[in-house]
């Protein structure tokens, strides 16, 4: 299935509008894999295969901490992507494909997110008398930049990610052996990184202890279905 | 549009030029200069631009609390407080704002907002995911307004009136939240997701996602081991495993 000219532009919207959520306006939840996904779901028509995507995507962002100045992937616009890859294959094997674009493309967007940041770097670097002068227009300029950059890379990365996305998709899954084993591989690594970054989060204390009793919950439901 | 509106508005894009040198400082000033304008109208030309040269020096801290900074700032310059001891006021921010806000958001609120929805998500389906979404800008709004008004009130006695406030207390509770509603959902996405699987396939993608975890816990190889590393990885051997054409 091919996504239609307006289901692409509107894909490529969201994708700039959920790059942007991320660091620079408005932080609004978007940028998270699970709202991201499941919006890309909604926009190509297939709400359940952007919603597993997202769902799996976003154990992967539970283990990220955007701290200070630390360096962490990009799961934004990466779950745009890989939301169109989920909703456009067949349920099985929504997560597999997802996370075959979705991972490699939060990489990529990671890196961007630095060159972004030098560049505006440069920018203050080169308005830096006017700055120093409390210049409001500069630092206005400084602002307005920062967001056509950000907007510009999240472009980018919407383009080149549901491009790869709509390749992918024309793959014949169905006719690989263990085409399956890609979506158990991508949900395994998810565990890993939740998990994971619960526990370093969670510490010694009763943090820990409240892990605990919220794994016994969930383990306690999926018995219970 | 008044003053305080439009700072709070400009507070939505206060990482846009964000860069590792001054980090918030640029998005800083540009949320503060409305308020400057206005309670440093009767000052000269050039003390208003020193006031706004000063607010977009360096500034680290939490987006969500920068709102603090920049009111206790505004603050401290209607009162008329020397250079060095606005910038001693930024320093002595910067840590406390930037920890608490990361305690109480990105590793608070945001994951127990989204491991409801994770878990929710099984049942509810978009519905869980755009009520997390309303029920984020809410809260953030909320705390924005707040902070900015804390800092407007208080000025340079901003320090202790954060440790006094509810923040610290609400941060401990947003975190044994999160903890709790991330370990909530993960055995709701897994079994999710493995629907309709073997029960040998379920075991083996259990025993590789929690070995993955515990590499990535431990003291020797938690610095190199991240999740998408564990995941790059896993993806690469499952291609080569996929493979093979029926």
């Amino acid at each position: 299935m091919m996504p239609s000219p307006v289901e692409i532009v509107g894909t490529l919207a969201w994708g700039t509008v959920v790059g942007l959520d991320l660091v620079s306006v408005p932080q609004g939840l978007l940028s998270r894999p699970l709202v991201a996904a499941t919006v890309t779901g909604l926009l190509v028509g297939n709400i359940t295969g952007g919603l597993m995507a997202g769902m799996v995507l976003e154990l992967y962002a539970l283990d990220v901490l955007p701290i200070g100045a630390s360096r962490y992937p990009d799961y934004s616009v990466a779950a745009v992507a890989g939301g169109v890859a989920g909703a456009l294959v067949t349920p099985t094997l929504a997560v597999g494909v997802a996370g075959l674009i979705g991972l490699p493309m939060a990489a990529v967007g990671g890196w961007t997110l630095q060159t972004l940041r030098r560049r505006n770097a440069l920018s203050v670097r080169r308005r830096l008398e006017r700055v120093a002068a409390g210049d409001g227009r500069a630092i206005w300029e400084l602002q307005r930049n920062g967001m056509l950059r950000d907007a510009l890379r999240s472009f980018g990365l919407a383009v080149i990610g549901s491009g790869l996305a709509i390749v992918v998709t024309r793959v014949p899954w169905d006719e690989f052996a263990n085409a399956r084993v890609l979506s158990w591989a991508v949900l395994a690594g998810g565990i890993a990184a939740a998990l994971g970054g619960a526990v370093r989060s969670a510490g010694r204390g009763a943090r820990r202890r409240w892990l605990a009793v919220g794994l016994a919950t969930g383990t306690i439901v999926v018995l219970l279905r | 549009m008044k003053p305080r509106s439009q700072a709070l508005l400009r507070l939505f894009a206060v990482q846009a030029s964000y860069t590792y040198e001054r980090m918030l400082g640029i998005g800083v000033g540009h949320a503060a200069m409305p308020l400057l304008r206005n309670v440093l109208a009767t000052r000269s030309a050039r003390a208003r631009h020193e006031a706004v040269a000063r607010s977009a020096d360096f500034f680290n801290a939490h987006p969500y609390l920068a709102g603090v900074a920049v009111g206790a700032e505004v603050k401290a310059e209607q009162d008329g407080a020397s250079s060095a001891v606005i910038s001693r006021l930024r320093t002595a921010l910067s840590g406390p704002l930037g920890s608490l806000g990361d305690q109480l958001i990105w590793a608070g609120w945001v994951p127990a907002l989204v491991g409801v929805a994770l878990a929710a998500a099984t049942w509810a389906g978009i519905w869980a995911v755009l009520a997390i979404v309303v029920i984020h800008n809410l809260l953030r709004f909320r705390l924005m307004s707040w902070g900015l008004d804390l800092g407007l009130r208080e000025g340079l006695g901003v320090g202790a009136a954060l440790q006094r406030s509810w923040l610290p207390r609400a941060a401990k509770d947003a975190q044994r939240a999160a903890a709790f509603a991330v370990g909530l959902a993960i055995p709701i996405v897994v079994w999710r997701t493995l629907a309709g699987a073997s029960r040998i396939h379920v075991t083996i993608t259990l025993l590789v996602g929690l070995t993955g975890a515990a590499v990535s816990v431990l003291p020797a190889t938690r610095s190199r081991v991240t999740g998408l590393r564990l995941g790059l990885l896993l993806v690469g051997l499952a291609v080569l495993v996929a493979g093979g054409v029926r």
